[in-house]
């Protein structure tokens, strides 16, 4: 009698505990209609494998999306998954469970780039806070057919050919010749030419000191100074953040435009494929261009109540098949070898960016989003400061020195919690 | 004003001018809002600054309405907004009243502490309400909301009763509680009837500010089910684009309600008080 | 207060004592409002003041610590802070300024007879209820010349040299969301000052016509008096509410360019939500406090002083 009941009551507990769903809340923050689409049906596949397990999709919009998930973390809402941008890595990164384990023991851990790696280890060089989900890559897209107009025979190759097509289009009347992103979110573009002219993207020397206001540096800020002033870009585009950016090339406002592979759909839609094309970004007097590289990827928090099931839904949304997809809607480079095969990203759109994988004078410049106040530099001080520049009321040399002041002041605090 | 005074023809051409610049005015961006909600998408950009889009749609309309939840945002939005305006102007009319009527010990007190509540910007005190409303429960429901921008609203409306009350002379009550009834009854039957346009004024406001509130509505609700509809135009800026079409769609037809509303309490707004309520 | 009370048989009809009405009618009457704004505002209301004397990063609870005035002391040599504390008052008192007397005017207007008045009345509330997101995102539409008509438009008259964005331009950025929100408040002080013009007996007006007074005379003399109460309020909170009005700004412009229309609150959120830094933040919420504080005190003085009712 007493065995009969205990197997009926262990048999009882074994069915609530099956029939008991495991709920995993993940939150995506660069939100939009489409990708949640997609995220929605990799996310019912998961469910599908793993029966008895329910995700809660939140999507945050994405203009609020930081200060929306910085109170909910303060607040104690803590998802178990979340879409992580580079930039909040550094800001986050203590909260993260580390997935190295998981990643030597997966199937598909073998066939991530290496790129892939280093930077899901990019706060500290070795804990793997995230796994990246792509790549947003810079390169430069110009209008062919405003080109052709001002008499311009090919695309630039280097800075000098860049500025002399920028007036040549200028002439034209009422074109410009650079979509310059004045506004927020424009850092990158300032780095690029500071990197590329003055032929080197490390961003600390020996000594741990900004690289920023180095005599080639100031040259690349000075480029984009000049520019802007010149008119050789639109008066508006001291505030013009990236909606405007794009609009202003795919209204054929402004000829070149430098972006990640995720511009190129909304560009596509709007343009025929004949009339743009996408070539790498030009290189300076060293031989080299240094375009920026960015990323976002899938971390787990660590006050996830069941790790490994959060480690199976990241693995799930990473795995080869379902990165690729997630990669061509999102517009990322995907993270594992062999993708640049598929048929999709063999477009001669998509040419400029592999080449610029794929050659040795284009180094991909990482920002250093390990640093913890990295995002309020790009979003805040740099974002003002860069207009002060743009607008006259600083010089270029001010300019770097605000940058490198800050910057080697978060660098050395970042070194001594190492 | 007087039916005595004869207005000069110039006068009368000169109201309606000014008139008619109030009312352009004010619809003018409305109209472009609309204007923008049956542009064609691909038209949006090309033919922005026309006055008139070449071709109509009512694509956007038909999506919002059909793909979207925004009618269930909507439905949030009244549920919160009317719960809000409702409970709000009854507190507001017994505090605003009490204001008016009473000149009691601790009254500069309260009076500066409702100021005050209206001086520290709501963003710091986001977080902590946050919390508040997490420990107690009631995260991601409208319950929380209404709770919230109620507490909120009060100071306002209180002191835009106060101002109503302060405008009916004292005497009326008093004449009504030496006729028998309790400070209560006369406050019901006497003086809420002559102060029909504040109250229509106060829930006017309260309405209009919670429909359109963005900051809190965002920050304490999470999923779809319980979204009010200024969160709901968020979603449709995404990193890619700003669905411009669907957005202005969405905020015309969410005026639609702001509207009927003010028409509907605008027969007491305009009700004036019938003179010769105090005999002598 | 009359000295023999006489009650009716059978009814106990109990004189409120002296204490009840003084101490405790009141408080019955506002139990409700402070009940609850006690609850969710006061205490918020508490930390979030304390914030600004200690230092506080958001997502480290843990690490705070109490500083005392260092947060203040920073606050005062910072460049910044009294760059946007002056942007702060030209955008209230030009918000202000326009907002009262066109509403003002609309009021008065509203309080004749005419064709049509229902409609009207209707179609002017409109702005305010827009949500203040959509006001900005149009507005900001519209001046911009790639897809709006006011540039092309302020050209034309002359006002600009040429059709550009003067969102884009430090000098004239301000104007921007300074238009918008007068749109936006018109109705606020209409309808308010509509309902008060209401209820001014219309006698007044007879009387002082037969007496002869001309239009301006009555404006002044009774119309003005009589609104003086509401004028106050009105005027008060809406300039409180526009000192702390982040939206517009940080929709249209986002503080710039340059911080040229950088104001006090859009400091306050870049700091808390970008920055993580609560306790700079509140420090400079709670300036802003003191300032609009020391502002409602001298407009209810001023209040008491001028008007006699």
């Amino acid at each position: 009698m007493r065995g009969l009941i205990g197997a009926i009551s262990a048999m009882a507990i074994l069915a609530g505990s099956a029939a008991h769903a495991e709920t995993l809340k993940l939150v995506e923050v660069i939100t939009s209609p489409e990708r949640t689409e997609v995220l929605k049906k990799q996310v019912e596949a998961f469910e599908a494998a793993n029966p008895g397990t329910e995700v809660e999709i939140v999507s945050l919009p994405w203009g609020q999306a930081f200060e929306k998930f910085a109170t909910m973390v303060a607040g104690g809402d803590i998802p178990d998954v979340v879409e992580m941008p580079d930039r909040w890595a550094g800001i986050y990164k203590d909260k993260l469970v580390d997935l190295n384990g998981y990643i030597a023991d997966w199937e598909y851990g073998k066939t991530l780039t290496q790129k892939t790696l280093d930077m899901g280890r990019q706060t500290d060089g070795k804990t793997a806070r995230m796994i990246p989900y792509g790549f947003y890559l810079r390169a430069l897209f110009y209008n062919k057919k405003l080109l052709e107009e001002a008499g311009v025979s090919e695309p630039p190759k280097t800075m000098e050919d860049f500025m002399a097509a920028s007036k040549a289009v200028s002439e034209l009347d009422g074109k410009y010749g650079y979509c310059l992103r004045g506004g927020p979110g424009g850092l990158n573009g300032w780095i690029m030419m500071a990197a590329t002219m003055n032929g080197d993207n490390t961003f600390f020397d020996a000594d741990g000191k900004s690289t920023l206001n180095q005599p080639g540096s100031v040259e690349g800020l000075q480029f984009l100074i000049d520019m802007y002033q010149n008119g050789y870009a639109p008066k508006d585009s001291v505030s013009w953040g990236f909606n405007e950016i794009v609009a202003g090339f795919y209204s054929g406002t402004c000829v070149f435009l430098d972006q990640d592979p995720d511009a190129l759909i909304a560009v596509a839609e709007r343009m025929n494929e004949d009339d743009f094309a996408v070539v790498p970004m030009p290189v300076g007097p060293a031989g080299k261009a240094f375009p920026t590289i960015g990323f976002a990827g899938w971390a787990m928090f660590d006050t996830t109540k069941d790790k490994d099931l959060s480690w199976k839904l990241i693995a799930s949304l990473s795995s080869p098949e379902a990165n690729k997809e997630w990669a061509k809607r999102v517009g990322v480079i995907p993270i594992h070898e062999g993708a640049e095969q598929d048929p999709y990203f063999k477009t001669p759109q998509f040419a400029g960016w592999f080449e610029t994988l794929n050659g040795d004078q284009y180094v991909p410049t990482v920002m250093p989003t390990y640093l913890e106040q990295f995002g309020y530099f790009a979003d805040s001080i740099a974002l003002e400061t860069s207009q002060e520049a743009l607008l006259g009321q600083i010089s270029a040399q001010d300019l770097a020195d605000t940058w490198a002041e800050f910057l080697t002041e978060e660098y050395g605090r970042w070194k001594a919690a190492q | 004003m007087s039916a005595l005074r004869q207005s000069s023809p110039l006068a009368v051409t000169g109201k309606y001018l000014a008139l008619a610049f109030y009312v352009g005015f004010a619809l003018f961006p409305l109209y472009w809002l609309a204007k923008i909600a049956v542009t064609p998408d691909k038209l949006i950009f090309t033919e922005g600054t026309a006055l008139i889009p070449s071709r109509f749609t009512f694509e956007n309309f038909r999506t919002v309405l059909l793909a979207t939840d925004f009618l269930a945002y909507f439905r949030n939005s009244l549920i919160v907004s009317l719960g809000t305006a409702a409970i709000t102007t009854c507190i507001a009319a017994a505090a605003g009243y009490a204001f008016s009527r009473f000149d009691f010990r601790g009254k500069r007190l309260v009076v500066a502490v409702m100021l005050i509540t209206q001086m520290f910007p709501l963003l710091m005190i986001i977080a902590p309400i946050y919390k508040i409303v997490a420990a107690v429960g009631l995260l991601n429901s409208l319950t929380s909301l209404i709770i919230v921008y109620t507490a909120f609203n009060i100071p306002f409306a209180t002191f835009l009763m106060q101002s109503f009350f302060d405008g009916i002379p004292k005497d009326l009550e008093e004449a009504g509680m030496i006729d028998g009834c309790t400070r209560f009854q006369a406050l019901r039957k006497i003086i809420l009837p002559l102060t029909l346009p504040g109250l229509g004024a106060t829930l006017g406001f309260i309405f209009t500010a919670a429909w359109s509130e963005l900051l809190f509505a965002l920050m304490l609700i999470n999923s779809n089910d319980t979204m009010t509809f200024p969160v709901g135009l968020l979603t449709f800026v995404s990193k890619f684009s700003v669905d411009w079409g669907q957005m202005m769609a969405a905020g015309v037809l969410a005026l639609v309600p702001s509207c009927l509303f003010f028409l509907f309490i605008q027969r007491y707004l305009v009700q004036g008080l019938t003179s010769g309520a105090v005999k002598g | 207060m009359t000295a023999i009370e006489t009650t009716a048989p059978g009814t106990s009809r109990a004189r409120p004592s002296f204490y009840l009405k003084y101490m405790v009618e009141p408080y019955l009457y506002l139990s409700p409002a402070i009940v609850l704004i006690a609850l969710v505002m006061l205490v918020p209301l508490a930390i979030g003041i304390s914030y600004a004397f200690q230092s506080v990063n958001l997502l480290r609870p843990f690490q705070t610590g109490w500083v005392g005035f260092e947060n203040f002391q920073t606050l005062w040599s910072d460049r910044k802070f009294w760059l946007a504390l002056t942007n702060t008052f030209w955008w209230t008192l030009g918000s202000i300024f326009f907002q009262f007397f066109l509403g003002l005017g609309l009021a008065l207007l509203l309080n004749t007879q005419f064709h049509g008045k229902r409609l009207v009345q209707a179609l002017v509330f409109l702005p305010w209820a827009v949500p203040t997101f959509l006001s900005a995102l149009t507005w900001a539409w519209l001046f911009n010349p790639t897809i709006g008509p006011l540039p092309h438009w302020l050209a034309a008259v002359g006002i600009l040299s040429e059709p550009f964005n003067i969102l884009g331009d430090p000098n004239l950025a301000m104007w921007g969301p300074v238009t918008a929100n007068v749109w936006f408040g018109i109705p606020f002080f209409a309808i308010t000052l509509l309902a008060a013009l209401q209820s001014i007996p219309g006698e007044l007006y007879e009387a002082a016509e037969i007496d002869g007074a001309t239009v301006w005379q009555s404006f002044t003399k009774i119309t003005l008096p009589f609104l003086a109460p509401m004028i106050a309020i009105t005027v008060m909170l809406r300039t409180i509410w526009i000192a702390n009005f982040a939206d517009l700004i940080f929709v249209m412009t986002g503080g710039g360019p340059a911080n040229s229309t950088q104001i006090l609150s859009t400091y306050i959120f870049t700091t808390a939500f970008r920055k993580l830094d609560f306790g700079y933040a509140s420090a400079i919420a709670v300036a802003l406090l003191g300032l609009l504080l020391l502002y409602a005190v001298i407009l209810l003085v001023l209040r008491r002083k001028l008007v006699k009712i």
